[in-house]
């Protein structure tokens, strides 16, 4: 590794680490520790969500499929996007209402019970952690690929870092992680952007022209169609896409750390200003590299394009861009992985330990030590994990993440919010039959079952890569047929109309009430 | 009290609900549009040399931002009347 790269590392982590610093004498209470005591305003927030939910998938993901497949790549950012009205309008207000440190207690604030508890936390913690291992794998890849050090090493220094902010710093660090790696990812791409155009002498046309050179599509590099063959499948994507996000739990944790819904409703609008204006600079560079660099040396580095965005830095900016670059990438991954392991941490040590194993009676210190060294064990866990997943491909896993949360925290989420007649049976029904339902989908798909390369070498039962379309109605169905089946235990409407009233309104809530 | 709560609750429902049915409108009739009327969408739209596939998904992105910015503005509205509602509860 040359000493350019080391620099930019080292100064990432030295960063960092100042900011765990500052922030683990701020993280002294469980209020802090789990959502930084509301301190955040809204654009913080929103920087925060952004660099959260942008994972390298996104960064390197989307630029890579982008310069390969044209539009359809496109495609993919639009639905990133556009669920984040659905978090706005459908469940942000009410969830920070309900809710105190996770979607738990939004959920038990209508259906108060251990096993309630048991199954909300069963459901973030496996979503948190089907999502940070392939982020892990991927960053082994990463880090291999662009420094040449060894996987496992890469891997350890992800994973330590991760762990370190989250024990240490708690929400305090991680946000503020997030809010730096938002800044760095959004001005490094600003950047790379503007050398792009500079490099056609900012004529949009002549680079539109030179892409069609670049790509063997020519023409067609322009037109739809070139990653989504199936309808069927491209439409289940997009619905995956759009709703996902409304039931991620470490996005909607992200809801806690502002003190009021008016700084909600900020946070989620400045989220979406940097998330759509990342988007179309993703667009850029993907042209960019196309155009640049050709779509023959893309893919003779690495077939899947995930490399897109750093070779077009190497292009144009020599190896002192391309350190630049990598160093954005590490700050993006290490931001997304902390955000996901205080959302498990959150998710065991709150919802499991404090609430069920302590009937809710734990001190104030035990709670905070119980957070720590659950914080400590799941980073040791998924790195001893993503150490030994080296050779699997684990990628699915990010959109499956998608599908899941679309599937069994969204129904559940919006049926308790808005529905009078929904039950606890129905919640718990939901829950279970939108994460069986969307495991075996995946596990009958072609991921898994393929004759060439899948787990299961034999032809996939079902033929969607993004089983969405079918998941995501069955974990509706499930809470559905689950409350009609215990519709004697609905709750008086009195006691709705209260709940209702108060997670619409704020009126005899926690923070805002008298 | 609870009245002026009920129908505060019931005008915010009456802006969200069409609110989100035309964002899933808008957004799902991209995806639609390109399996269904293909050539189509490959035509040059009302900006020259752009056809309607991306000019549509270009605009989703302001779509995105215009509709986020009028709910937030209008929901100012329905906290200062939750807080006028509280405070007259609390005298």
């Amino acid at each position: 590794m040359n000493l350019t790269y080391f620099l930019f590392f080292i100064c990432i982590i030295v960063c960092t680490l100042i900011i765990t610093y500052w922030a683990a004498k701020r993280s002294n209470t469980t209020n802090r520790f789990y959502t930084a005591a509301g301190s955040l305003t809204g654009f913080q927030n929103g920087m925060a969500i952004a660099g959260d939910f942008i994972s390298a998938a996104s960064f390197l993901g989307i630029v890579g499929m982008i310069s390969i497949n044209g539009y359809d790549g496109f495609l993919y950012s639009i639905g990133f996007l556009v669920s984040y009205l659905v978090v706005l309008f459908l469940v942000a207000e009410p969830v920070h209402r309900l809710g105190k440190y996770s979607l738990g207690d939004v959920i038990c604030s209508r259906f108060p019970s251990n096993k309630m508890r048991w199954i909300m936390a069963f459901g973030a913690f496996t979503i948190s952690i089907l999502y940070m291992i392939p982020q892990l794998v991927a960053s082994g890849y990463l880090l291999r690929l662009l420094l040449d050090i060894d996987y496992s090493i890469s891997v350890l220094v992800i994973g330590g870092l991760m762990t370190i902010y989250v024990v240490f710093g708690g929400m305090v660090a991680t946000s503020w992680v997030q809010i730096v790696k938002t800044v760095v990812l959004m001005s490094g791409t600003f950047l790379l952007s503007l050398i792009v155009f500079s490099n056609f002498d900012w004529n949009v046309s002549a680079l539109i022209d030179k892409v069609k050179e670049g790509t063997p599509l020519g023409e067609d590099f322009f037109l739809p169609g070139h990653l989504f063959g199936n309808p069927l499948e491209f439409f289940s994507l997009q619905l995956a896409l759009v709703l996902g996000t409304a039931g991620l739990p470490h996005i909607l944790i992200r809801l806690f750390t502002v003190r009021n819904t008016l700084e909600v409703r900020r946070s989620l609008i400045s989220s979406t200003w940097i998330i759509g204006v990342f988007y179309v600079m993703t667009l850029v560079l993907g042209f960019g590299t196309v155009a640049l660099l050709g779509y023959q040396s893309l893919t003779a580095t690495d077939p899947t394009g995930n490399l897109a965005a750093p070779l077009l830095a190497r292009e144009v900016g020599g190896d002192f861009l391309l350190a630049f670059v990598s160093a954005i990438a590490f700050t993006t991954i290490v931001a997304v992985v902390a955000g996901l392991v205080i959302s498990a941490t959150t998710a065991f040590s709150h919802d499991i330990y404090h609430h069920i194993i302590k009937k809710g009676k734990s001190t104030e210190k035990e709670q905070l030590k119980a957070a720590r060294w659950t914080a400590l064990g799941i980073g040791l866990i998924s790195t001893l994990f993503a150490l030994r997943l080296e050779t699997i491909n684990v990628t699915f896993l990010v959109s499956m993440t998608f599908i899941v949360a679309a599937a069994s925290n969204f129904p559940v989420l919006l049926l308790t919010i808005y529905w009078k007649r929904f039950t606890q049976v129905g919640a718990i029904a939901g829950m279970v039959s939108g994460l069986v339902a969307s495991l075996v989908l995946v596990m009958l798909g072609p991921h898994i079952m393929n004759p060439d390369s899948g787990w299961i070498a034999r032809e996939a039962v079902i033929s969607l890569h993004n089983p969405g379309i079918i998941a995501i109605p069955i974990g509706f169905l499930g809470a559905i047929l689950g409350t009609l089946f215990s519709s004697k235990q609905a709750q008086p409407i009195e006691e709705f109309s209260r709940f209702y009233i108060r997670s619409q309104t704020g009126i005899d809530s926690r923070r805002e009430g008298a | 009290m609870d009245e002026r709560v009920l129908h505060l609750i019931r005008s915010k429902r009456r802006l969200l609900v069409p609110a989100i049915i035309l964002v899933l409108l808008f957004y799902f009739m991209l995806p639609l549009s390109l399996i269904f009327i293909p050539n189509a969408m490959n035509k040059t739209s009302f900006i020259p040399g752009v056809t309607w596939a991306w000019a549509y998904g270009f605009l989703q992105i302001p779509m995105t931002w215009v509709v986020g910015w009028v709910y937030h503005m209008k929901a100012k509205k329905f906290d200062q009347q939750v807080d006028a509602i509280m405070r007259e509860g609390q005298s």
